[in-house]
C-alpha cells in the first residue's frame, strides 16, 4: 500500500502552470516580434530582429561607460526613494495621526498626486540645475505622495486596541510610533515603497530623456536621436529587468509575505 | 436609590485595606440623541487577592467603567485609586485585558509577553527570561518563537494575559477576555486564570457579561442596572477555593447562577425593550 501511495502520490511538479503560462506569454511577444521584423511590414530599423537586438545588447553591457551613466541614474532614484520615502512617511504619520492636518492637507495631495510631475521640472531645472540635482527633485516629487497617502492610510487602519495596549503600557510618543505604528503599518507602507518606486524610475528618466548629459535616459534619447533603435531597445530591456529586480527586492526586504501569513 | 442601599450592604471578602477604591464614578457621553449616561454613581473596593466579577447587560457601561479603571478615559467625575494614589492616565500599578484580538501580529509569542518589559528598558537577556518564567505559567511553553497567526484564539488570549502578568500588574483588569471564545475553551480558560490567580495571589477584577463565568471565577460579584449603569447588588459567592471547572455541576453554583439571573434578567429585558425601540423609531 505504502508503495503505490509513493507511486501516485504526484512529486510536487517541477513547474507551476501558472508559470508556463507566463513563459509562453513571453515566446509568443518573441516570436511575433520576430515575425513582424522579418515580413517587411515595418521598417527594419523600427522594428530590428532579435538577434540584432541581442548583439545590440551584447555590445552594450560590454560598455565601461554605460555602467557610468547606470550609476549616476541608480544613484539619483536611491537618493529620490530615500528623500521622498523618508519626508512621505513622516507627512503620512502625521496625517494618520490627526484629524485636523488629514482634512486640512489630504484633498491638496488627492489632487497634486496623479498631475503628471514632469510639468515641474522648468521649475526643478531653475531651483537644482540641469545636473543630477533636478532628476532627484523629479525623483522626489514623483515618490513623496503615493508615499504620504499610503502611510496616512495604512496609519488609520491600525487596529485601535494595539494602540490601547501601548497606551496601558505606558509606551511614549517614540516608542508608540517605533513599536506599534511602523510595524502595524508595515504592509501598507511596503506597498507605498513598492508604487513610489515606480514612479520615481519613471519621474527621474523621464527628466533625464528631457534635459541632461548623463543617466540611462540620456543613452535611451541619444539613442533615439542618431537612430541607433537596436541600442535603444537594448536599453529598454535593461531598464525593465532592473526595475523589476528592484521592485522584487523592496518586497522581500519588507516582509510582505511574512504579513501575508499573518 | 433602594438600589443603592442594597449595595451598601455588600458583603466584604477580606477586612484588609482595599487594593483598588472606585468612588462614586459619574460619566456621560454627548450623542447626537443628548446626553447619555454610562456610569451612575458606582463605588466598590477591591480587597489584596481578591477577585471581583462586575457583570451586567449588554449596554450598562461595562466597557466604560473599564476604560475609566485602566485610565484610559478622562473627563469623569470621581475617583478610582490604587494603593491609596489616585489614577490619572494609565498606571503601572493596573495590568488591562482587553476583549478584542491584541496580540501583536508581527511579534513571536515571546516577543509579546516580553512588550511591557521592553517598554519598561530592561535588558534584552532578562526580559526575555521573564516571558519565559509568563509563558510557563499560562501553559504555553514550546510556542514561544511561534507568530500569533499560527496559534488558536484561545492560546492567543493567553498570551494577552502572560503579556499583562509580565508587567507585574497588583491589579489585573479584564474585559471579557474570553469573549470570543467557544463554552468548552471558556471554562477550561477559566480553570487556567483560577490557578494563576492562586499562584501569583493576584487581585482580578472581571468585567463580563457571562454569569457563568463570574460565579465560576470571582469572590465577589457586582450586578449593574441597564443604562444608567448603576451598582444594583453585590453578590458573594460562597464557592469553596482552589476551584476547577467541574464546580458548575454543584448545586451552590446553580444557587448562586440563579440569584444573579434573577437581577440580571430585569436588567437584560429592559435593555432588551431599550434596543427594540430604538430599531422600530428608526425603521419608521
Amino acid at each position: 500500500m505504502a508503495e503505490t501511495g509513493r507511486l501516485i502520490a504526484p512529486a510536487a511538479p517541477p513547474i507551476a502552470p501558472v508559470t508556463l503560462v507566463r513563459v509562453a506569454i513571453i515566446v509568443f511577444v518573441l516570436l511575433f516580434w520576430e515575425a513582424i521584423a522579418r515580413s517587411g511590414l515595418l521598417f527594419r530599423d523600427v522594428v530590428p530582429p532579435l538577434t540584432v537586438i541581442g548583439q545590440a545588447l551584447i555590445a552594450l553591457l560590454a560598455e565601461t561607460d554605460y555602467y557610468r551613466h547606470l550609476g549616476v541614474t541608480a544613484g539619483e532614484i536611491a537618493i529620490a526613494l530615500g528623500v521622498g520615502g523618508v519626508t512621505g512617511l513622516a507627512v503620512g504619520v502625521l496625517l494618520g495621526g490627526s484629524r485636523l492636518l488629514a482634512r486640512a492637507f489630504e484633498p491638496y495631495l488627492y489632487y497634486l498626486g496623479p498631475t503628471p510631475k514632469i510639468i515641474f521640472f522648468p521649475i526643478m531645472i531653475m531651483w537644482f540645475g540641469v545636473g543630477p540635482g533636478s532628476k532627484i527633485a523629479m525623483g522626489v516629487i514623483s515618490c513623496f505622495f503615493p508615499l504620504a497617502l499610503s502611510a496616512a492610510a495604512g496609519m488609520r487602519q491600525i487596529d485601535q486596541v494595539l494602540i490601547k495596549v501601548g497606551r496601558s503600557f505606558r509606551a511614549g510618543t517614540w516608542a508608540m510610533v517605533t513599536k506599534i505604528y511602523l510595524p502595524a503599518m508595515r504592509a501598507p507602507v511596503v506597498n507605498g515603497v513598492r508604487l513610489g518606486l515606480g514612479v520615481a524610475i519613471i519621474g527621474t528618466l523621464l527628466a533625464e530623456t528631457k534635459l541632461s548629459n548623463r543617466g540611462v535616459g540620456f543613452l535611451i534619447i541619444n539613442a533615439y536621436s542618431t537612430f541607433n533603435m537596436p541600442r535603444m531597445y537594448a536599453l529598454l530591456i535593461v531598464v525593465f529587468v532592473l526595475s523589476i529586480g528592484a521592485n522584487a527586492l523592496i518586497g522581500r526586504l519588507g516582509g510582505v509575505d511574512q504579513i501575508k501569513r499573518a | 436609590m433602594a438600589v443603592t442601599r442594597l449595595a451598601d450592604q455588600v458583603p466584604r471578602a477580606q477586612s484588609a485595606a482595599p487594593i483598588l477604591v472606585v468612588d462614586d464614578i459619574v460619566k456621560s457621553f454627548e450623542t447626537p440623541d443628548g446626553t447619555v449616561t454610562a456610569v451612575d454613581h458606582i463605588s466598590f473596593d477591591v480587597a489584596p487577592g481578591e477577585f471581583l466579577a462586575v457583570i451586567g447587560p449588554s449596554g450598562c457601561g461595562k466597557s466604560t467603567l473599564f476604560n475609566i479603571i485602566g485610565g484610559l478615559i478622562e473627563g469623569y467625575r470621581g475617583r478610582v485609586a490604587v494603593a491609596g494614589e489616585t489614577v490619572r492616565g494609565p498606571h503601572a500599578s493596573i495590568g488591562m485585558v482587553f476583549q478584542e484580538e491584541s496580540t501583536f501580529p508581527w511579534r513571536t509569542v515571546v516577543e509579546n509577553v516580553a512588550f511591557p518589559l521592553e517598554i519598561a528598558g530592561m535588558a534584552k537577556a532578562q526580559r526575555i527570561e521573564r516571558a519565559r518564567h509568563f509563558i510557563d505559567l499560562v501553559g504555553l511553553t514550546g510556542f514561544e518563537r511561534r507568530y500569533p497567526a499560527e496559534l488558536s484564539g484561545g492560546m492567543r488570549q493567553r498570551v494577552a494575559i502572560a503579556r499583562t502578568l509580565a508587567s507585574e500588574p497588583k491589579i489585573l483588569l479584564m474585559d471579557e477576555p474570553f469573549g470570543a471564545l467557544d463554552e468548552q475553551t471558556r471554562l477550561l480558560l477559566g480553570d487556567k486564570v483560577l490557578a494563576i490567580q492562586h499562584q501569583l495571589k493576584q487581585t482580578c477584577l472581571l468585567i463580563t457579561h457571562n454569569i457563568t463565568e463570574a460565579v465560576q471565577l470571582a469572590d465577589r460579584v457586582l450586578v449593574m442596572t441597564y443604562r444608567p449603569g448603576k451598582v444594583k447588588r453585590m453578590v458573594a459567592i460562597e464557592l469553596p477555593r482552589p476551584r476547577s471547572s467541574e464546580i458548575v455541576s454543584s448545586d451552590a453554583f446553580g444557587r448562586s447562577v440563579a440569584q444573579i439571573w434573577g437581577d440580571l434578567r430585569e436588567e437584560a429585558s429592559r435593555g432588551m425593550r431599550d434596543d427594540e425601540r430604538h430599531i422600530a423609531e428608526h425603521l419608521s
